[in-house]
This record gives structure tokens, C-alpha cells and sequence, in this order.
């Protein structure tokens, strides 16, 4: 068997318009994912029992079932509920967004949990209320000492993003499918495909060790 | 109104605190006046630490009342402690770790409270800071965090950070246990000038030479109650009470 890449040159557009899709998906539920997490790690810590419940119940839902199993239900099963159709787009901005919204609360609750109980004690101590202290003191701390493995889990999005290529998405790895198909030539296209997910990945992943690093002198009093 | 001649600053009455079946306080009664400077020793696990948290409003009492300047102040009926949030506004603490926040300069670090709590104007608060900031020669850190400061720069800005709230009574907890030997004269020559200044004091410490220095007053704490109290030639040079005694002995014994 002769291995050639030059053939892909012709597929090029399609190939960048695939990551395109990709990178486009990865952001829209990364940020929406960020959002819901913070909302469900401060739900996880409710004095209220069945708010505190409901959130843990939710969060180990979606760690514990395969993301392909969740994509699946949300573009077969949830428009018989809702009486309408869902776009194979909408339907993986849900799925991926609910799903990284569980991982992410995770990280966010180590977050907090990591604040000492003398930041509280001091923030008692100087008077700050409870909206001061949760704004000011809690969230900016628990943010900046999320921010390596929120971004882990936004490299993760990224790479769970290739899942939805099984509702007919044409992101990169359903473009890297069609191309396979048509040349017949799978070693040469998924590894073209592979090559491209890590070159967006590893500086990503780089770039968390060195924030990593950073914060953590900043943080450490 | 509250008339600093006749009246008690803090007035402690009976004063239990317990977790669970343990017992740490059980009836301190005490009263300081406007211009004290309560020194609290003792034996670790004599409630010292904890007498302190209580008048900062930290933690919760089982029994007794504080009023401080005349107002109630804290008081536990029915097994809940009530705590007079405009009260304890009068009141600042320093702890034993460093309890400044991370993630702001040391500026912010200052300015947070007075700004978000007290509604005081930006402008007013950073001018105010900035001078507590020079008189405890640290304007030059203004800019920095926490985590480029030594463990004596970060005490002194958590009490100039205290001091930004103008406190009429300040607690310090062990604020130089934690520091290294060569670090703790800085810290305890902030509170000589504070003392030099006659703001109200009480501090907890294990440096009987500080407390020598700065205490007009000596309170010798175990087993959740009083033991001894009085000036400090009299606590620390001649104790009366036997416990006290054997305390002072073992302590100057061991600091040489």
C-alpha cells in the first residue's frame, strides 16, 4: 500500500470549513457550559436539600452516561416531547453544552472548596456581606483557580465535538468521514484528521500547564 | 449614649461556649475599659483563641450576653446567638494565618470593605489607604500581592487593613505565631505604636515579653474560665493563683 497525502490538497476547503464548524461548536458550548457550571456548583452547595439534591442528580446523570447516548436522545427523542423538529446544530449546542455543564460544575466546585476557611473568617470579620463576599472574595478566587482545568474541559469539548458527526453534522470529523468514503483512502484522511485535532489541542493543553502554574504562585499567600 | 468615663467598652457577662459535649468556655466575665490593652494567656485549648472569634462575632455563644459601649451586642437566647451586625462594625480583628485575599493588590485588599460595605467614595478610600499604608512604611506595596510580601508585610497590611474601618476596639489573634523569629519584631512594633495611640486592645499571644510590653492588663485563661486578672508586674512577675503561677514558671522556663 502506498501512502500519499498530496491527494487531500483538493479537500482542502472542506477540511477547513469542517474545523471551522468544529471550533464554532466548541466555543458556543463552552461558554454556555461555563455559565451553567458555575450555576450548578453553587446549586451543589444550597443549604436547601432537594435544590442541592436535583443539581447532584444532574451533574452525575450526564458524567455517567456515554456523551453519544445523551446526543442521540436530544436529536431523536427530546422533539417528540417538544412536538418540533431540533437542527442537528441545535441539538449538539444542547447536548454539549448540558454535558460540559456537568463536567465543568465539578471543576468549579473544587474551586470553592479550596478557599480556605480564614477568607471567610476575614471576610466575616471585616463586614462584607454575603453578596460582597460571594462576588468579591468566593468567585474570583474559585474562577482563577478553575481556569487550568476549565480550559481542560474545553479542549475536551473540542475533541467530544467529533461525536456529533454522528447526527449528520458536517463538522471535521463528518467531512473527514465523506472524504474517506469517496477516495477510499482512510489511512491518509483520519490521520490528517487526527493530526489537525491535536495541532489545535496540544497548545491548548500547553497553555493550561503554564497558566497552571502561574496562578497557583499567585494564589499561594 | 455611650460615656467613655463611666461605661465599659466591652462588657462580657457570663460567657459559655461549647461544641457539641465540649465544653471551651464556661462564664468569662469581664469588663475592659476605653483604654485597655488586654493581654489574654494561657494554656492551648484554654479558650483564648475562641474568647477572641466570640467578640468578633465568629462564632456562636451557648449562654451570655456582650454589650460593647453600652449596646447589646451579642447575646444567645434559646440556643441562638444574636449578633448586632452595626455593633460589630465597631470591632476589627487581625488572625494568626495570613488572611489577606490572593487574588487582590494590597490596595483592594484595603480598599474592598470600605468601598463595597461602607459605601465609602473610591477616591476617599484609596487616599486613606494609602496613607495607612505609609505610616506602616508599606506605600511601596501598595501595587503588589499578597504572594510577593513577607510573612511580616502581609500582618502589618491585614492590620492596616483592619484599621481602614476605624475599629473602636481591635482583636489580635496569634498574629506573630506563625511568623518567622526574625519577622516578628515589625509586627509587634506596629502594635506598640498603636498602643502608644491608646486604641483599645485585646490580644492573645504566647510571647510573654510582648505582653509585658504592651498589656495594661493581664488575663490568665484556662479551662474556660478566669483564673487571674490584673496588671501585668502582677500576673506575669508575681501570680497569685497557684495555676497561674506554675503557667508563668513553665513559659519563662522555656523561653529562657
Amino acid at each position: 500500500m502506498k501512502i500519499d497525502f498530496s491527494f487531500l490538497s483538493k479537500y482542502h476547503e472542506a477540511l477547513l470549513m469542517g474545523l471551522g464548524t468544529t471550533l464554532q461548536l466548541t466555543v458556543i458550548c463552552f461558554g454556555l457550559a461555563l455559565v451553567l457550571g458555575f450555576v450548578l456548583a453553587l446549586l451543589r452547595g444550597s443549604r436547601i436539600k432537594p435544590v442541592a439534591w436535583a443539581a447532584m442528580l444532574y451533574v452525575e446523570f450526564f458524567r455517567g452516561t456515554p456523551v453519544l447516548v445523551q446526543l442521540f436522545w436530544i436529536f431523536y427523542c427530546l422533539p417528540i416531547f417538544l412536538g418540533t423538529e431540533l437542527s442537528n446544530f441545535t441539538s449538539a449546542v444542547v447536548c454539549l453544552s448540558l454535558y460540559g455543564g456537568a463536567t465543568m460544575s465539578e471543576s468549579f466546585r473544587s474551586g470553592l472548596k479550596s478557599i480556605g476557611r480564614e477568607q471567610y473568617d476575614a471576610a466575616h470579620a471585616l463586614g462584607l456581606t454575603p453578596w460582597v463576599r460571594t462576588v468579591h472574595v468566593l468567585l474570583p478566587q474559585a474562577v482563577l483557580r478553575a481556569v487550568p482545568v476549565l480550559l481542560s474541559n474545553g479542549v475536551g469539548l473540542f475533541k467530544e465535538s467529533a461525536l456529533i458527526s454522528a447526527v449528520g453534522m458536517a463538522e471535521l470529523m463528518f467531512i473527514g468521514s465523506t472524504i474517506s468514503n469517496r477516495t477510499a483512502r482512510p489511512v491518509e484522511v483520519f490521520t490528517a484528521i487526527a493530526l489537525i485535532y491535536f495541532i489545535v489541542a496540544f497548545p491548548l493543553t500547553r497553555l493550561v500547564a503554564v497558566l497552571e502554574r502561574r496562578i497557583l504562585r499567585r494564589l499561594a499567600i | 449614649m455611650y460615656d467613655a468615663m463611666t461605661q465599659p467598652l466591652a462588657s462580657l457577662r457570663n460567657i459559655h461556649k461549647a461544641y457539641g459535649s465540649l465544653t471551651v468556655l464556661s462564664g468569662i466575665n469581664l469588663d475592659m475599659s476605653p483604654g485597655e490593652r488586654v493581654v489574654v494567656i494561657g494554656p492551648s485549648g484554654g479558650g483564648k483563641s475562641t474568647l477572641l472569634r466570640i467578640m468578633m462575632g465568629l462564632e456562636e455563644i451557648t449562654e451570655g450576653s456582650i454589650e460593647f459601649e453600652g449596646q447589646p451586642y451579642i447575646t444567645a437566647r434559646n440556643g441562638k446567638t444574636r449578633i448586632d451586625a452595626d455593633v460589630r462594625k465597631k470591632v476589627g480583628m487581625v488572625f494568626q494565618h495570613y488572611t489577606l485575599f490572593p487574588h487582590l493588590s494590597i490596595l483592594n485588599n484595603l480598599m474592598l470593605a470600605a468601598v463595597k460595605t461602607r459605601g465609602m467614595p473610591r477616591a476617599e478610600a484609596r487616599d486613606k489607604a494609602m496613607q495607612l499604608l505609609a505610616r506602616l512604611g508599606l506605600e511601596a506595596k501598595a501595587g503588589a500581592y499578597p504572594s510577593h510580601l513577607s510573612g511580616g508585610q502581609k500582618q502589618r497590611v491585614a492590620i492596616a487593613r483592619a484599621l481602614m474601618l476605624d475599629p473602636r476596639l481591635m482583636l489580635f489573634d496569634e498574629v506573630t505565631s506563625a511568623l518567622d523569629p526574625e519577622l516578628v519584631a515589625e509586627v509587634e512594633q506596629v502594635m506598640l505604636e498603636l498602643a502608644e495611640q491608646r486604641l483599645p486592645m485585646m490580644i492573645v499571644t504566647h510571647d510573654m515579653w510582648f505582653a509585658r510590653n504592651i498589656a495594661s492588663r493581664v488575663i490568665f485563661c484556662a479551662g474556660g474560665v478566669v483564673v487571674e486578672d490584673g496588671p501585668p508586674e502582677q500576673v506575669l512577675g508575681d501570680p497569685v493563683n497557684p495555676r497561674t503561677r506554675e503557667f508563668i514558671q513553665r513559659v519563662f522556663h522555656i523561653h529562657g
